[in-house]
């Protein structure tokens, strides 16, 4: 589930579309919280200011014609206004507050614990008319403002003036329930529509992949599938089609002109030698037969790199990938070493081979021993005499089946060990050594053919005149069972 | 032995001809698959090489249409495509051997006169034997001279390959490819290594060499 989350979380549209709910989230919050203001907020400042201005009323009053005009506009007030009042001092308690229930939300209202607060005070508390008559008359909240009224040297009284703002509270909450409730909605539907989204686009987009995948390995015939809507991925793989139909092509024109060069070219070159080898036998034990058995051997030379090239641009178009099958590279292996011990021996060279049992790769036998014994011969042809030559198979520290060969001759320097890869590539130490410059061409294709590494290097890099040679090849995990 | 040749190129065909006719062969030769697969069936040959590309009838389906029709002689095809899979091809529609173009005619008559042989009846053996050297088929032992030859056991399979072919050229190819399993030309001359093992185990104390170089061409062990 976690691996599949973040698998979908890595896709760019379910990214791009997540970020578009979260942005329409944010918005919907805004508008919410200017609706909350709207609504909320400014109506508890009116309750406030009103309350202020009551306040300020009343102490004008008391300035003006003493403390029973407060008392009697108090009492008034109380009885004509849906106000809260309350007016107290040592002498009197006036107003409607002292007939109800009232606790503030954090604890005794200051006025009734007996607290003389000679500052305003603004409080919010609940209140409950046990005399009301309507259905929710407890725990009301309200909101006031406690403050004295003042004497020239002294408070004359505590006046509280409130109002009832459960209406407002209410109207609140419901815009706070609301905001909560559309944005997880809105949330939600955002996730789901990023995930369809996602999930029909990577659909898509996988169907793609696989089609590199296998047109890469070969089949070339593979097209993408269409749904003729027209739409941008639709007329992706429409495009992709045309340019698959065009190399399909090319690759098979190229194919048919390499075979009929095969033909055409091979029958001939045939004839001259068959030509040149009976001529040799005509004249065994002349110095002719010398002549024309080297020249039928040149002929042969010619075809065989002629064959060469053949071999590596099939291989590199990747037909016949389905050909390989599960095979032990120690038995791959250990025929070649049996063959090749002899003429390492007779090379004077040490040969050492280590093949573990154990390891299953999906390989060409043919194709592979060809490449090892590419390798092989080139080692046992560079290495100088009392050299080592080692054939190993091992499994590397990333659980990686690599076959390798190492042996301590001249190496190759490491600006050349790509360049040595490519067709008809000899290095100047080598050009001395017979050999038509696609050993390692070969290899390399070959390894490719089987979606494996060929890796270069030294063996011992302070050894500047014998740095050696390790030339391995790597098989990709799923070719190895 | 009786040998057809279908091949289109008339050139190529001619020489096979003369050179196996100096090889002591009786040669026909059919330039097109129709005729060639008519020629087949009316005469009992001893051989038939068969071209793969051909007019008017595909190589490999003369092939099937001879073996469909329960016609068992043996069969070489030559071939311009040189890769396993169509090796495999080849034989798995019936042919008994397969040889890329391009081919040494060393190698062609090595091979026809390998499997012409097949037809003798004298195909399953236990023992072979040429001169002083015998061979042992079911044991595994090998004795010149009535003295006992240590060998290892591709050794072994190598001289039992010469043997069978014995008085007849076995090219470094067939080796490979018998010995081996190998369908793939080496640059060295890593057989030659191993023959030359091969000798000193049965040649080297004795005054009569069998195991033979034959020049452009491989090995022949004889007396």
């Amino acid at each position: 589930m976690i691996t599949n989350f973040s698998k979908i979380y890595k896709n760019t549209l379910f990214r791009y579309s997540l970020l578009g709910a979260l942005l329409f989230v944010l918005s919907l919050m805004i508008v919410a919280v200017s609706v909350y203001y709207a609504t909320v907020t400014s109506e508890l400042n009116r309750v406030d200011k009103l309350v202020e201005t009551e306040h300020s009323e009343i102490q004008k009053i008391y300035d003006e014609n003493g403390f029973q005009a407060v008392e009697r506009e108090v009492t008034l007030r109380t009885a004509s206004s849906e106000g809260l009042y309350g007016l107290v001092n040592k002498r009197v308690a006036i107003g409607n507050l002292f007939f109800q229930e009232v606790t503030k939300e954090d604890g005794e209202l200051p006025l009734l614990t007996g607290l003389e607060p000679n500052e305003f005070n603004k409080v919010a508390f609940l209140y409950s008319n046990p005399h009301s008559e309507e259905n929710d008359f407890k725990d009301r909240r309200a909101r006031a403002l406690v403050g004295p009224i003042r004497t020239e040297n002294g408070i004359a009284a505590i006046l509280v003036v409130g109002r009832d703002v459960e209406g407002t509270m209410r109207t609140g909450l419901k815009v706070r329930n609301a905001i909560f409730i559309s944005s997880h909605i809105a949330l939600i539907l955002g996730l789901i529509s990023s995930w369809f989204l996602s999930k029909r686009f990577t659909r898509r987009v996988d169907a793609f992949n696989k089609l590199a995948d296998d047109v890469r390995l070969g089949n070339l015939e593979r097209r993408a599938p269409r749904n003729y809507s027209h739409d941008e991925m639709d007329m992706l793989a429409e495009h992709l089609n045309g340019m698959l139909d065009h190399i399909e092509r090319l690759m098979k024109s190229m194919k048919y002109a390499g075979d009929s060069v095969a033909h055409d070219l091979r029958t001939p070159l045939t004839r001259l030698r068959t030509r040149l080898e009976s001529a040799a036998i005509k004249r065994e034990n002349t110095e002719d037969a010398e002549v024309f058995f080297s020249a039928a051997e040149d002929a042969n030379g010619l075809l065989k790199t002629f064959d060469s090239i053949l071999r590596i641009s099939r291989l590199e178009t990747g037909e016949k990938r389905e050909l390989l099958i599960n095979i032990d590279p120690k038995t791959l292996l250990d025929d070649l070493a049996d063959l090749y011990e002899p003429s390492c021996e007779s090379a004077g060279l040490e040969f050492i081979a280590i093949t573990p049992k154990g390891h299953i790769i999906k390989a060409d036998r043919g194709l592979m021993s060809q490449a090892v014994s590419n390798l092989i011969e080139n080692a046992i042809k560079y290495t100088p005499k009392g050299g080592k030559v080692k054939l190993e198979l091992l499994k590397t520290s990333k659980g990686l089946v690599e076959i390798s060969i190492c042996d301590n001759g001249p190496g190759i320097p490491l600006a050349d060990r790509e360049r040595v890869k490519s067709r008809f590539v000899r290095l100047d130490k080598s050009r001395t050594q017979p050999g038509n410059g696609l050993g390692l061409s070969l290899v390399d294709a070959v390894a490719h053919f089987h979606n494996a590494d060929f890796i270069l290097s030294s063996i011992d890099n302070h050894n500047t005149k014998r740095p050696g040679l390790r030339a391995a090849i790597i098989f990709p995990k799923k070719n190895i069972k | 032995m009786r040998i057809l040749v279908i091949e289109d190129d008339k050139v190529a065909a001619e020489y096979v001809r003369k050179g196996l006719m100096e090889a002591g062969h009786v040669i026909d030769i059919a330039n097109d698959g129709d005729l060639g697969l008519e020629m087949a069936q009316a005469t009992d040959y001893d051989v038939l090489v068969i071209d793969r590309m051909l007019p008017k009838m595909n190589g490999l389906d003369v092939l099937k249409g001879l073996r469909a029709s329960k016609d068992t002689t043996p069969v070489l095809i030559l071939s311009a495509l040189g890769e396993v899979d169509h090796r495999v091809e080849g034989l798995r529609a019936g042919g008994d051997d397969y040889l890329v173009k391009p081919y040494s005619f060393t190698e062609l008559l090595a091979r026809i006169e390998a499997i012409g042989r097949r037809n003798d009846p004298s195909g399953v053996v236990a023992n072979l034997k040429i001169g002083e050297l015998e061979m042992n088929l079911l044991s595994r032992t090998v004795k010149r001279n009535g003295k006992k030859i240590l060998l290892q056991p591709r050794e072994f399979r190598l001289l039992e390959c010469l043997m069978r072919n014995s008085g007849r050229v076995v090219t470094r190819t067939m080796l490979l490819e018998k010995v081996w399993d190998y369908h793939f030309d080496p640059q060295t001359n890593v057989i030659d290594v191993h023959i030359s093992r091969l000798r000193a185990k049965i040649d080297k104390d004795f005054a009569v060499p069998l195991l033979h170089t034959v020049r452009g061409a491989g090995y022949c062990l004889q007396e």
